[in-house]
């Protein structure tokens, strides 16, 4: 069992398998270059700048589960609050950010209309995929390394394993996963000052502005990486009343 | 006038045997014929994509094996890496 760490997507990746590391690792960078809106040249900043694309399936794709994951929550997941990540001030990667002036956001509930390998977006809308890309480059990723063995993946806290069974560090728990995905939201990372106040990444679509809620952090537990994501920022912004009533729900 | 012709016949004969010889020496026979470049660059190309749709096929497998449901139960073990807020 061989372990790899790099940086993709603005944070640590760590590989754990018994190969595939380098096809693992460009699929990481691959994917970054289509869904980062930190690059002008990138897929999504160009279907931002343009309204309509003709995408790649991957692009295609994480567009479509993004929606799936708006309509199931509820709204709660939307992908559309990209101009209210840039109004709270998360305008450049993390490691860039300054103090600065605070802006009103946009809220969610943008029009997108995925047809074929054609995107559109409604007018002035534009989209953040940093709540779901890196579960869907960890699960691409996990399929590679899976081909040579167990494997887990680990990208940044969104976590994907294959087979096996895997210690995961939950703050002073430890959980054994043996299938499926994990991931963490909260506004306890990510946090930056704007306007001089504290703002977080998670954005509340119904307001455009970052989520208030008493949760500190969510863990959740998954089929995959990308529900996994989905479920914790669902389960955060709900708050200790709907979200933990949307998790009971769901187990019952 | 018979060795006149002869002579004739002889340095013609010459001639071709030099001319022969000039075009078999000068299509180097020995040498193996270079590659071309293009076809090089094809059969790379080639052996890229036969080992990407084997990739593809194993990953077209292993997304038609259901994946078991999935399990996890808290342990009293040292991590071997954790999560945080992504």
């Amino acid at each position: 069992m061989e372990r790899r760490t790099f940086r993709a997507m603005g944070t640590e990746i760590e590989l754990i398998g018994d190969g595939g590391f380098d096809l693992a690792e460009s699929e990481f960078h691959r994917l970054e270059s289509i869904m980062t809106r930190f690059r002008d040249d990138s897929e999504l900043s160009r279907l931002n700048r343009d309204g309509e694309l003709d995408a790649s399936p991957d692009l295609v794709r994480v567009v479509e589960l993004a929606l799936d994951a708006r309509e199931r929550t509820g709204g709660r997941f939307d992908p559309t609050v990209h101009d209210a990540l840039v109004a709270a001030g998360y305008d450049r990667t993390f490691a860039e950010l300054t103090d600065g002036r605070l802006r009103d956001g946009r809220p969610g509930g943008g029009d997108v209309d995925v047809s074929g390998e054609r995107i559109v977006l409604g007018r002035g809308v534009r989209l953040d995929l940093g709540g779901i890309g890196k579960g869907y480059a960890a699960e691409r990723a996990a399929e590679l390394l899976a081909l040579a063995g167990p494997c887990l993946v680990n990208a940044g806290g969104d976590i994907a394993v294959r087979g096996g069974a895997w210690r995961v560090g939950v703050e002073d728990a430890t959980l054994e996963l043996s299938s499926g995905g994990l991931a963490t939201s909260g506004r306890d990372r990510r946090r930056w000052f704007r306007g001089g106040r504290e703002q977080h990444h998670l954005i509340d679509p119904r307001t455009g502005r970052p989520a208030e809620t008493e949760l500190l952090r969510v863990t959740v537990v998954a089929d995959d990486a990308v529900e996994a994501e989905v479920q914790a920022k669902n389960v955060f912004l709900g708050g200790p009343t709907d979200g933990c009533a949307y998790v009971l729900a769901v187990a019952a | 006038m018979t060795s006149h012709v002869g002579r004739l016949y002889a340095v013609a004969l010459v001639l071709v045997v030099f001319f022969l010889a000039w075009a078999l020496i000068a299509a180097r026979p020995w040498a193996s014929a270079a590659p071309d470049p293009r076809l090089k660059l094809l059969a790379v190309r080639a052996q890229h994509l036969q080992r990407e749709a084997k990739l593809v096929n194993a990953l077209l497998v292993a997304r038609r094996t259901q994946a078991p449901a999935p399990a996890v139960r808290v342990v009293n073990l040292p991590p071997i890496t954790i999560t945080r807020t992504s």
